[in-house]
This record gives structure tokens, sequence and C-alpha cells, in this order.
């Protein structure tokens, strides 16, 4: 079976995004891909961070766990996940924010299938709502596809 | 047969916050004369600094044990399982279809010192599982613990590995003696966690392993001041 690779990035605050991103790095995992979890640094400001314990906390243990994407990682990639919480903009204004409303389209299952499908062909995957009950199983799901059709894309591309 | 796998011939890497020892093939060591022994695929003795460690990574379809010498490692996983475990606890976890953890060093003091081990197990796509066993010192003092086995080894006091192979721990004074029988067609490896031990006469070192073939009758000694701390693998 080739080999492929699967570059999870997430960005996350309190540790649910971060729940999603595993979850996706599982599924990935399942579809036999290589992967690499990378959290996107905090672009707040120390006073904001310190304001919300919580974050604070889980910022210190997650920059132990993870490390910010580089730039090889694109390189390496052959799908890159991004795992960034439905519906904010945490991350810069407009990425975030755009990233944040396809995730919450595709949660309820109202999305633009082809737009998803385009997106996954692309290599571009956006993980579910995190508030959707069902977010892991569809982010584990998510994982699996992106390495699934990466490697269909490495078969057609090498054939 | 028994042939010595020393010490000082290991892969050796210390990128500054950790000092680890290959025993097989891992990361960037790579020796195709050594990439496992039977099913027993990987020993790394890693020494870990305060407070640094794995990241989040993966694995799939490997039973990945973790023996402590010294100190607590923080272990974090995708199955939610998180816990700090120490010396007399083994860590077991079989990866099946895929399992993502980070494992840290719990202290901000003290380095963790342990071996990590990993056996290819006979099945794929197993269910993920996390198993930690906890026994009393006096359990491997001048006998042999199991420590994981298959199915049915030894009920909740050893964790289930999906393979045909043992996993057993001891620690024996100097002169002291332990014996053990190697089944028809069965191989051992020995891994000197401490001290110095002999297995039929033959002396290992700390962090000495031997490959065992052809035998069927183990005798080993503790042969340092100190005693010794072993591992024993029975392996198909």
């Amino acid at each position: 079976m080739q080999d492929v690779n699967v570059v999870v990035v997430f960005f996350s605050r309190t540790g649910a995004t971060e729940q999603l991103a595993l979850a996706a790095a599982v599924g990935a995992v399942q579809g036999r891909a290589n992967i690499r979890l990378r959290r996107l640094p905090d672009v707040a400001d120390e006073a904001t961070i310190a304001g919300n314990p919580q974050w604070k906390e889980n910022r210190e243990r997650m920059n132990k766990e993870y490390v910010a994407p580089r730039e090889t990682d694109a390189a390496w990639a052959d799908a890159i996940v991004i795992g960034i919480a439905a519906g904010t903009d945490n991350v810069s204004p407009e990425f975030g924010a755009y990233t944040g409303k396809i995730g919450a389209v595709f949660a309820d299952g109202s999305g633009n299938h082809a737009l998803r499908a385009s997106m996954e062909r692309a290599g571009l995957i956006v993980l579910p709502d995190e508030r959707a009950s069902d977010a892991l199983t569809q982010a584990r799901l998510l994982g699996r596809r992106a390495a699934e059709a990466a490697r269909s894309r490495r078969a057609t591309t090498s054939g | 047969m028994i042939t010595i796998r020393r010490s000082n011939d290991r892969g050796h890497a210390n990128p500054g916050w950790r000092n680890s020892w290959y025993s097989f093939s891992f990361a960037d060591y790579h020796d195709a004369a050594h990439m496992g022994f039977r099913s027993l695929r990987v020993i790394n003795e890693d020494t870990i600094a305060p407070g640094r460690g794995f990241g989040a990574h993966a694995h799939r379809d490997m039973e990945i044990i973790t023996y402590i010498l010294e100190g607590h490692l923080a272990h974090k996983d995708s199955m939610t399982e998180r816990h700090v475990i120490g010396p007399n606890t083994i860590q077991a976890m079989s990866a099946g279809t895929g399992v993502v953890h980070s494992e840290f060093n719990a202290s901000e003091n003290e380095p963790v010192h342990l071996l990590q081990i990993w056996i290819e197990p006979a099945m794929e796509d197993a269910e993920p599982s996390y198993r930690e066993i906890s026994f009393a010192p006096e359990d491997k003092r001048s006998k042999l613990k199991l420590l994981a086995g298959p199915h049915g080894s030894d009920g909740n006091a050893s964790a289930v590995i999906h393979q045909d192979a043992k996993v057993y721990a001891s620690e024996l004074r100097p002169g002291e003696a332990v014996n053990y029988s190697l089944g028809p067609g069965r191989f051992g490896w020995v891994q000197v966690a401490r001290g110095g031990a002999s297995i039929n006469g033959q002396h290992l070192s700390q962090g000495d392993g031997a490959a065992i073939s052809d035998e069927r009758e183990l005798t080993l000694a503790g042969n340092d001041p100190d005693g010794a701390e072993f591992l024993l693998f029975d392996l198909a």
C-alpha cells in the first residue's frame, strides 16, 4: 500500500478542538497514513490568555505536546486537515471566520457537498463543529477520508 | 545459542532532552543486522529530562510496553487515557487500528529512565486498548514476574498483548538465580536493565541484551555486587 502523509493543523484554546484534531489524526492513521499533528501558535496577547485560566493551562500543556506547523510540513503532506473551532476567528480573522463557517455548515449537514468534495479532493479538509453530538466520529471519518483520498490522488498522479 | 548485543554497540541518540539507546533499528538509527528479534521490534532505553518528552504522535498495529526504572512518566492518548506511571507499574498499549499519544516526564525536577518495548502483533486492526499493571516490588524479587502475555496468560495480573510472546521482569541479588524453560521451538531475549546478570554462565552488563535460540533451559543469575534487574522475553 502506498505511503501517504496527512498533516492535521489545528488551533485550540481549551482543548475541545484539540480532541477533534486527535480524532481526525486517529482516522488518518486508521486509513494507514503517516501523520503530523501541528498546533497553530496563539496570537492573542498574554493578558487575554492569562484572563482565561483554562486557556492558559491548556496552552502550556499543548505547547509541550505539539509543535507549530513547519514549512516542510506542506511539502511532506498529501492532505492537510484544518482544525479550527467552527464559528470562531481566533487565528486570523479572515481565515478563521471562513473556515469556521465552512465547518459549521458541514457539521449540520446543510453544506454544499460539491464544495466539500472539491476541498477533499484538493487535500484540504475542515473539521466539524465541536458542538455536534457526533463531532468526534465525524472528525475520525474526515481524517480517514483524507488519508484515503490522498492515496487515491497519489495513485492517479503516479500512474 | 546465545548471541550477546553489547550495550555500547546499540544505536544512540542524544538530542539534548533525552539520552536514548536503541537495541534495534529505530528512528534515524538504521542497521539492517539489527531490525528486531522474532516479534520483538524495539527495545529503547530512554532517559528523559525533567518536563520533556515525546509530543503527540501516532502508532498502528503495535504492542507498546513501557517499563519505568526510575522517575515518573505522564501518558495521554486519543482514547482519553491520562495517567502517570512509575516503577513497578507497566503500561501496555495495543495501537491496533490507530492511537495518537504523548509521553512526558511527569517531573519538573527529576529525569525519568525507562525501557520502551515494541512487539509486533500477530493480527492487524485490533481494537486499540490501554492497560496498566501495578505490582509489589517483591513480586519480581528473586523470581520472574509476568508483565505481559497473550490472552489467558495470567488473568488480570499481566497485560494482554496480541502476540504469542511473554514478557517477564526480575530482580536478583548477587549470586541468586532463577531458572526458565523455553518451550520447543521458542526463542528468548534477555535485556539487562540494571546491574549485571549471567545467562547460562555468560555475563551481561547493564544495557546488554542476549538473543537466545536453540536453548531450552536458562539459568539467570545476579552477577554484580548490586545484583541485577532484567527483562526476559519468551518469543515464538
